[in-house]
């Protein structure tokens, strides 16, 4: 008669257990966040400062699954805020307010072994538009043969916010440029391939495996994106279905665009806002 | 009454249960059919049997989808999917002849000439293989097989010739087969290893008793008498191949082109991409209604092909029977 007995142990316990917890977590507020993948690892760590801050009285559900994702969501008030990698685009679903919370910037990058400094706004669009095919037409590059143009697959908010701002509005002409599903495949390609360009967003741009070239004379870097001058740049942002003011969301983005803590986890590896003003979609 | 929970089942009990779980099973395929049809309707109701068809480029159709709204218009669905049809066929054919080549020969081998110790380490080495998930692959082509494509089997003047119209800097289907063929073959390989070893030992040895030499005596009796395993195994692997999503959007070359074989050698660098591979790739943005139907429509059709396929494979057999091993 030991077994039985075992069994009627372990129906209590779970049993206290599944009344217990959800008691314990209704003295929290739980926020559900869904959205791009380009800035998860940044809303991660906000939310985790943000949960310690609060003395854990606030926790977050943060889920990825693109920018596009995040949006309807919020629409469909399936999630409280939804994360996005681009501003309100004329086909979102109306009543949403998209907070800014940290600025990133896309950078024209080739192979270590073809350290172009410098190309000019017509060379990229010549270029990632198909029509200099030959890096012998490229003045400055050390490749030679034919141009392997590296692109995202049409649904990237990277591949967006490149066309918009430094192909001022070109589309990148795919065939004959190969599509990647991710930042990091892409990344990965321009690094084993001698005569390829591509573009890829900062976090994943600059470092010692690639080479990131200068728009127009202007280094793809965080003191010319600080200031500007670096054109190729768009912003995180934080979407609320209506204006977050006075709840937990409005609290959480506030601290998120005030707060120096915030501000510090930010420049870790994204760029700080110094302007804090809500773009309504 | 927990003690009479822990008693043997009576077999009606048992019959019940069992039943249940097998109509469970039934149920959520079912429900898997219904799911996709549904997320799929509205490209067959706005695009009718036409998106299977060529023209334009689906690389772009789907990228003009993402932008549409809520509520799209009819012609916001428009997409032609050919070129995604004819790879997928075009992959998992070729990976499948080449496949179904590769693990005969090393079936025959392990049952058959292989001395005891080789086929005590293989069998166990394959069955491993088998099992080896497919991102593994994929990261394997992406780092050593596509690299080394590009740089020393690519010419220059073969990448001058196509590139105004497409790279073979990024792997292509030459790539993509041989991945493929070393996911399925594995597979291929332990089933027809099983079936060659449920072949009676003196079928092969009265052949070779009168006269034939041990190849032939295995191909002759052996082989014959495994044929409808041998299209079973086949049959399983192709709907692998058909369905392989992540290798192929790894090795692929990123581009919705249709290889020409007329290209000769440059038709193995030349870059695809598959229903499956195209579902991946474009999923981060399923939320925008019209790519969503369409990418429950490539879904739905290969669902439907891999009902195809084991019907074919189950007609195909039939005829086999006559010299079927009884296993």
């Amino acid at each position: 008669m030991r077994r039985p007995r075992r069994l009627l142990v372990f129906v209590l316990a779970s049993a206290t257990i599944a009344v217990a917890v959800p008691v314990a977590l209704a003295a929290t507020t739980v926020i559900t966040i869904s959205g791009a993948t380009a800035s998860f690892p940044l809303v991660e760590l906000l939310t985790h400062a943000y949960s310690k801050a609060q003395h854990n009285k606030i926790k977050f559900s943060v889920s990825q699954g693109g920018a596009s994702v995040g949006i309807a969501d919020v629409a469909a008030g399936k999630v409280n805020i939804g994360d996005s990698s681009r501003g309100p685009a004329s086909t979102d679903p109306p009543g949403l307010d998209f907070y800014p919370i940290a600025k990133y910037f896309v950078c024209v990058v080739t192979n270590k072994s073809n350290p172009i400094s410098n190309l000019t706004a017509s060379q990229v669009e010549q270029i990632f538009e198909g029509k200099v095919r030959n890096w012998s037409q490229v003045s400055g590059a050390t490749a030679t043969g034919t141009i392997d143009v590296d692109s995202r697959t049409s649904v990237a908010g990277v591949l967006t916010t490149f066309q918009n701002t430094l192909l001022a509005g070109g589309k990148v002409a795919s065939p004959p440029a190969s599509q990647f599903a991710s930042e990091g495949q892409l990344q990965t390609a321009v690094e084993k391939d001698p005569s390829a360009i591509g573009f890829l967003s900062d976090y994943f741009a600059l470092n010692k495996k690639i080479n990131a070239v200068a728009y127009n004379g202007t280094a793809c870097s965080v003191a010319n994106t600080v200031n500007e001058t670096y054109p190729g740049f768009s912003f995180f942002y934080e979407v609320t279905k209506g204006p977050a003011v006075g709840n937990a969301e409005g609290h959480f983005i506030n601290w998120i665009q005030t707060s120096k803590a915030a501000k510090k986890l930010i420049e870790t590896n994204w760029i700080p806002l110094t302007i804090t003003k809500t773009v309504s979609g | 009454m927990l003690d009479r929970l822990r008693q043997p089942w009576s077999d009606n009990r048992a019959e019940l249960v069992l039943g249940a779980v097998a109509c469970l099973l039934a149920l959520a395929i079912m429900a898997m059919i219904v799911f996709v049809a549904r997320g799929a309707w509205p490209t067959f109701e706005h695009d009718g049997l036409s998106w299977l068809g060529s023209g334009g480029n689906p690389d772009s159709q789907i990228g003009a989808m993402q932008n549409t709204s809520t509520n799209p218009p009819a012609s916001a669905f428009l997409v032609h999917a050919w070129p995604l049809i004819y790879g997928t066929v075009l992959s998992a054919g070729l990976a499948l002849i080449l496949g179904l080549a590769v693990s005969l020969a090393t079936a025959i081998f392990i049952v058959d000439f292989a001395p005891p110790i080789v086929r005590r380490t293989m069998t166990p080495v394959i069955r491993l293989l088998a099992a080896v998930p497919s991102v593994l692959y994929g990261l394997v082509g992406i780092l050593v097989l596509v690299p080394f494509t590009a740089q020393h089997l690519v010419s220059s003047s073969q990448k001058r010739s196509v590139e105004y119209v497409i790279q073979l800097s990024n792997g292509g289907l030459g790539v993509a087969v041989v991945l493929l063929t070393l996911m399925i073959a594995p597979i291929m390989t332990a089933l027809i290893t099983d079936a060659l070893e449920s072949v009676p030992r003196p079928w092969r040895e009265g052949a070779i008793a009168l006269g034939l030499n041990p190849l032939r005596a295995t191909l002759a009796v052996s082989i014959r008498a495994i044929r409808p395993a041998i299209v079973a195994a086949a049959g399983l692997a192709a709907a692998r191949a058909i369905g392989e999503a992540i290798v192929i959007s790894m090795v692929s070359g990123g581009v919705s082109f249709s290889p020409n074989p007329a290209d000769g050698q440059i038709f193995w660098f030349e870059p695809f991409e598959s229903l499956a591979s195209t579902i991946v790739r474009d999923a981060e943005s399923i939320n925008a209604p019209a790519l969503h139907s369409t990418l429950y429509a490539f879904a739905a059709l290969l669902l439907f092909s891999s009902f195809v396929l084991s019907l074919a494979s189950y007609l195909i057999r039939l005829p086999m029977r006559r010299y079927q091993v009884s296993s």
